[in-house]
């Protein structure tokens, strides 16, 4: 950091650009960080973000793991008497922070790009394209099967693709983040700044995996969440999408199972993989359908979010939409399941390939800003018993 | 010529028939008629009993009804005057704060009227038993005594002229000039400086003067000001200084130095309109100014925009420069914060890739002008916080300034182009000396200054100063007046505003100009007792040349000839009969507030022996806001003791200590005095009156000592019209305080 502290309006045009469009309206009364259920006593947010976003101090805000403590419950948009919504401009931070750390950057920046749009879902279109080049495209004729259409070996493979290459980037996305946080707490310690309640000596702390661990409790549990007073339905939302995502996933890994057995995948309904499967659906659909809900109806009042979160959003319900679409299709044995099935696909694609550039990957790094700011002694909660 | 002559022999005739007029009223022989309403709870007091005590009185008419306020009521009254000629009507009903538009009888020539408060003073505010039953009998007994006292006020009749005065062409006197002239008045604008405009005139734009308040706007001050010079009402004088004024409301004799030629004319009030002048930044070092180049005032940046602009890549603002600081000027010009977020506009205007810093103690934009602040806010190049600046300084080709506690949450150091200091408002009587002998003392000393109206008056060339160099009265709900009837001051001579504010503050001085000059003219008083006919009649004979009245008359109503002899200006008066309190000679006095009246009523009281064991006890209630207070006391039901007469008075100044004497050597127990709060942030309505009680008070000491009684048996309590609830409380207390002495030994005197 210079000497000199410097206003930066292109940073705080990005931020307002992110989702933040309220922020300038703040005129730092701090009750924000009053009403906040989850905000600490000391150094409080949202209250000094809002500042630093005024100013854009884009040092300060991109390296802020307090942003991530944030749960977006809104009540501070709800009480702000400026309208200035704390809670979309925090969101707009994370998303910010997010497309700064993941890597490679060029996609993090087709994803806060709006135009950028076609480009993200024509990749997947292409290479289902590629694919039928390769293996034949036909619809298949009789009962309908999947398996027939495109072989589900081959999504699998295509799934631990994947699923290595969104690992390995967000991996170093979050290794990029830690650093971020680590540097700057250590450069207000220099500066005889206020150390923000940082234990530098993260020794007595116990260390990162106790630290991890009690922040994962914490996130399955959603105890976070359960404080909110403005918005509760996003605690039922999240956690919809939540356990929804990790029992289709749970079933998925179960299938793959099924498909080493040599087991025929288009399952009959009455399968327990598929009322697993399907009861995580239901659950992904409805906590996806109520985030909307929400977020429509209380626009006014809290905010309804910028491109970056209705992206993830939306890609999300349309992939629960079209899967469960595409399954009573097939049991109506239509052909057009087909069709749907490649949109599903697609869908599939952006939501899990993009995942570390996407607000998706809020899922990784508020597990790591949580974990920091357990590791470092700033956040003192569940450090008791684990 | 001939004209002339005629007129004046207009003018004595006119006069002469008020001479007969006044004889024919004082001729009247007063009769009585008592006038008791039964309803609003009255008839629970033993009504008989009432009249009998009025009768025992020898009231030659008493009569009584169910609804006097009701046409048949009034009628009753009505055919009284008519038929039996009564003239001194007692009508004991409501509080004489209710109804008094229903039982005026003005228009029936001789008569007075006064009232006599059953319900709010009697059956609303106290138990109903022997002692409320007593209370309302002494009532009867000393309403009809005092009405038989009163006399009909005569009005003042003077011929009264009916320009006006404005001193200052900034935009405020701009302002008032065109009201008054859009009202059909006369009006005389006087301006020191060649041309008209004053600070206004500098402003390259200025903060939003309408509706929605959000964007900075252009102000044609050229195009009201060749308004002014075509308008045919309004008489300009630029490059002139008032040399004096002389007289009193209606015949302000105004001589004025017109570019060295000596020119006057009358006037019958005055509007101050002098403005303001900047606060010396040379004061600030501290923050840069004089020492760097870079450190501007928000006054030089205004010039600056005015002349092609300021081209920097960033500027930082500092608020309250020199304000707020009781080593500079303690208080907040509020209109900076507005001025400061308007020259943020400029600057992002002229260079959009410009960064503004605004560094505020508080963002103060009054009234609808926060949405001029939520707009500029908006900008993104305009970043404001909270903090302190602890320097400015020229470092590494910048101005680098420092600020400590701020929102950022630390020590900040910002480097820019250019720092601008928001420097306050300081009224332009600063340094004007108020008083002949500030203006000695300044001539000893050598010091130079300047008068701005130099008044004629006893008590000072100038208006008083109530605090910082403003002329202000601290009537809450009256902001345009002065402690100088006929003169008000508007814009920021008077209180520090921006130019919408002074527009609409010139507008309600020159109002109230008007509303003076067709009060007077009808013989009545302005503020607050406005319309009232009655004022000090004085029997100069007696005088003996003390000074207390011209010296302690709020409003400088009084002059002195050089033996000292009070010369009153009517005028001037606002009747609240502080004269009256001060005299010891008691030789000031009303048509319908008397020493005489006073002692009328006290000798009513009946005061039971000490046997009884039931004390007597005076009150003096200020009209103002103490009566009102009882009023809404007794509205809300609230109950206090019975043993209190209520005397309501015009202001605790008007309280003569001969009251005092007269009440204690009667065997009445103790006297409450309740008025309006004194001291810094005063609300009497007559600036000093409670203060002036309280003050003489101390004088009274001696008269206790002489008859040998308690000092708490007299006493001052301040109440605002707001603390009615306190009422029971503030007397009953008396009352116990009272009940632990032993009874006034003088009872039965």
């Amino acid at each position: 950091m210079s000497e000199y502290l410097e206003g930066d309006p292109k940073f705080v045009k990005r931020i307002m650009d992110a989702g933040g469009g309220t922020l300038k309206k703040c005129f730092q009364c701090a009750t924000c960080s009053v009403v906040c259920p989850l905000s600490p006593d000391e150094n409080p947010f949202p209250r000094k973000e809002m500042i630093w976003a005024q100013w854009g101090l884009k040092d300060k805000l991109l390296s802020d793991g307090d942003a991530w403590l944030c749960h977006q419950c809104n009540d501070c948009s709800s009480y702000c008497p400026r309208g200035a919504k704390p809670g979309e401009v925090l969101g707009a931070l994370r998303n910010i922070q997010i497309s700064q750390y993941s890597y490679p950057s060029f996609l993090a920046k087709a994803f806060t790009t709006p135009r950028y749009i076609w480009a993200i879902i024509a990749l997947p279109i292409l290479l289902i394209a590629a694919y039928f080049s390769i293996f034949g495209y036909h619809i298949p004729e009789g009962e309908v099967m999947f398996s027939h259409f495109i072989n589900h070996q081959h999504v699998e493979y295509a799934g631990f693709i994947v699923g290595g290459f969104v690992g390995a980037v967000t991996l170093i996305g979050l290794w990029r983040f830690w650093n971020a946080l680590s540097e700057m707490d250590v450069q207000t310690a220099n500066d005889g700044g206020e150390a923000e309640g940082v234990d530098l000596n993260t020794q007595m702390r116990g260390g990162f995996i106790p630290a991890l661990i009690a922040s994962i409790i914490e996130i399955l549990l959603h105890n976070r969440f359960g404080k909110c007073g403005e918005s509760k339905n996003r605690y039922f939302a999240h956690m919809g999408i939540f356990y929804g995502f990790a029992i289709v996933g749970f079933s998925t890994l179960i299938a793959f199972v099924y498909l080493l057995m040599g087991r025929e995948l288009s399952l009959p309904i009455t399968d327990p993989v598929k009322i697993i499967g399907n009861f995580g659906f239901i659950l992904l659909f409805g906590g996806a359908s109520l985030a909307i809900y929400d977020r429509v109806t209380k626009r006014d009042r809290i905010g309804i979010g910028g491109y970056f979160d209705w992206l993830f959003l939306g890609v999300l319900w349309i992939v629960t939409f079209t899967g469960i679409l595409l399954e009573g299709m097939r049991f109506a044995n239509m052909v057009e399941a087909y069709y749907v099935y490649l949109v599903h696909l697609v869908v599939v694609f952006v939501l899990l390939v993009y995942a570390p550039y996407s607000k998706f990957a809020h899922l990784a790094y508020r597990t790591i800003a949580m974990t920091y700011a357990k590791y470092t002694g700033k956040d003192t909660e569940r450090l008791g018993w684990i | 010529m001939a004209e002339e002559a005629e007129k004046i022999e207009n003018v004595e005739e006119g006069q002469e028939e008020v001479k007969e007029e006044k004889e024919e009223v004082e001729k009247r022989e007063p009769k009585v008629g008592l006038y008791i309403c039964t309803g609003c709870d009255i008839d629970k007091l033993d009504i008989e009993k009432l009249k009998a005590v009025a009768e025992e009185a020898q009231v030659p008419v008493i009569k009584t009804h169910e609804a006097l306020c009701g046409k048949e009521g009034v009628n009753l009254i009505r055919d009284d005057i008519e038929k039996e000629g009564v003239n001194s009507i007692s009508i004991a009903a409501c509080s004489p704060r209710e109804k008094w538009d229903i039982f005026n009888f003005g228009d029936c020539k001789g008569c007075v009227v006064d009232r006599i408060n059953l319900r709010e003073g009697v059956v609303w505010s106290h138990e109903i038993d022997e002692h409320s039953q007593e209370l309302a009998e002494d009532y009867i007994r000393m309403g009809v005594g005092k009405v038989q006292k009163m006399e009909v006020p005569v009005a003042l009749d003077e011929e009264i002229e009916k320009s006006i005065l404005i001193v200052g062409g900034g935009i405020s006197g701009i302002s008032a000039a065109l009201e008054a002239a859009k009202a059909g008045t006369e009006v005389h604008l006087v301006e020191k400086s060649d041309s008209l405009g004053g600070m206004a005139a500098k402003y390259s734009k200025v903060t939003p003067l309408k509706s929605p308040f959000k964007e900075i706007e252009d102000f044609n001050i050229q195009e009201k000001i060749s308004e002014v010079m075509n308008d045919p009402k309004i008489k300009v004088y630029t490059s002139s200084k008032v040399e004096s004024v002389a007289g009193q409301p209606g015949q302000f004799d105004v001589v004025l130095n017109n570019n060295g030629n000596t020119v006057d004319f009358r006037v019958g009030a005055i509007v101050l309109a002098t403005g303001w002048k900047p606060y010396d930044a040379s004061k600030l070092e501290s923050l840069g100014y004089g020492k760097s180049k870079n450190v501007l005032t928000n006054i030089e940046m205004e010039e600056i925009m005015s002349n092609g602009g300021l081209n920097a890549d960033s500027v930082a603002f500092i608020q309250c420069a020199g304000q707020r600081d009781d080593e500079h000027l303690p208080y907040c010009s509020s209109v900076c914060c507005n001025v400061s977020l308007k020259q943020a506009k400029y600057i992002r205007e002229q260079n959009p890739d410009s960064k503004v810093y605004i560094f505020y103690r508080h963002m103060r934009t009054p009234g609808l002008y926060e949405d001029f602040y939520r707009t500029i806010q908006d900008d993104e190049g305009i970043f404001l916080t909270k903090g302190t600046v602890s320097s400015v300084s020229e470092k590494d080709g910048g101005v680098v300034v420092e600020a400590e506690d701020t929102l950022l949450g630390e020590r900040i150091n910002v480097k820019v182009d250019k720092v601008v200091l928001a420097t306050g408002i300081v009224s332009s009587m600063e340094g004007v000396p108020t008083t002949k002998e500030d203006q000695a003392k300044l001539e000893e000393e050598g010091v130079e200054f300047y008068n701005i109206l130099n008044l004629g008056y006893r008590q000072g060339p100038e208006l008083p100063i109530l605090k910082y160099d403003f002329p202000d009265s601290n009537f809450i709900c009256f902001p345009y007046e002065t402690r100088r009837t006929g003169i008000y001051a508007a814009g920021c001579v008077r209180q520090p505003m921006g130019i919408r504010d002074s527009i609409e503050d010139a507008t309600g001085a020159a109002l109230k100009a008007i509303q003076c000059i067709d009060l007077i003219s009808k013989g009545g008083s302005t503020f607050p007792r406005s319309g009232d006919l009655d004022y000090p009649n004085v029997f100069l004979q007696r005088c003996t040349q003390c000074k207390r009245c011209t010296e302690e008359c709020p409003f400088g109503a009084i002059n002195e000839d050089e033996k000292g002899t009070p010369i009153y200006n009517f005028m001037r008066c606002r009747r609240c009969g502080t004269c009256f309190g001060a005299c010891p000679e008691r030789i000031v006095s009303f048509k319908g507030y008397s020493v005489d009246m006073v002692a009328t009523q006290l000798k009513a009281v009946s005061v039971p022996g000490p046997e009884e064991e039931k004390p007597r006890i005076i009150a003096f209630v200020c009209e103002n806001d103490a009566y009102p207070a009882m009023d809404m006391a007794a509205m809300h039901k609230l109950k206090y003791n019975s043993f209190i007469r209520i005397i309501p008075v015009r202001c605790l100044g008007s309280v003569n200590t001969v009251f005092i004497a007269d009440t204690l050597s009667k065997g009445i127990d103790g006297v409450l005095m309740l008025g309006c709060k004194y001291g810094d942030d005063y609300q009497c309505h007559f600036i000093k009156g409670s203060e002036l009680a309280s003050y003489r008070m101390g004088k009274v000491q001696e008269t206790l000592d002489r008859l040998m009684l308690e000092s708490e048996r007299v006493q001052v309590k301040e109440v605002a019209i707001t603390e009615y609830d306190k009422i029971p409380q503030i007397m009953d207390e008396f009352v116990e305080g009272i009940k632990e002495l032993e009874p006034n030994p003088y009872k039965g005197f």
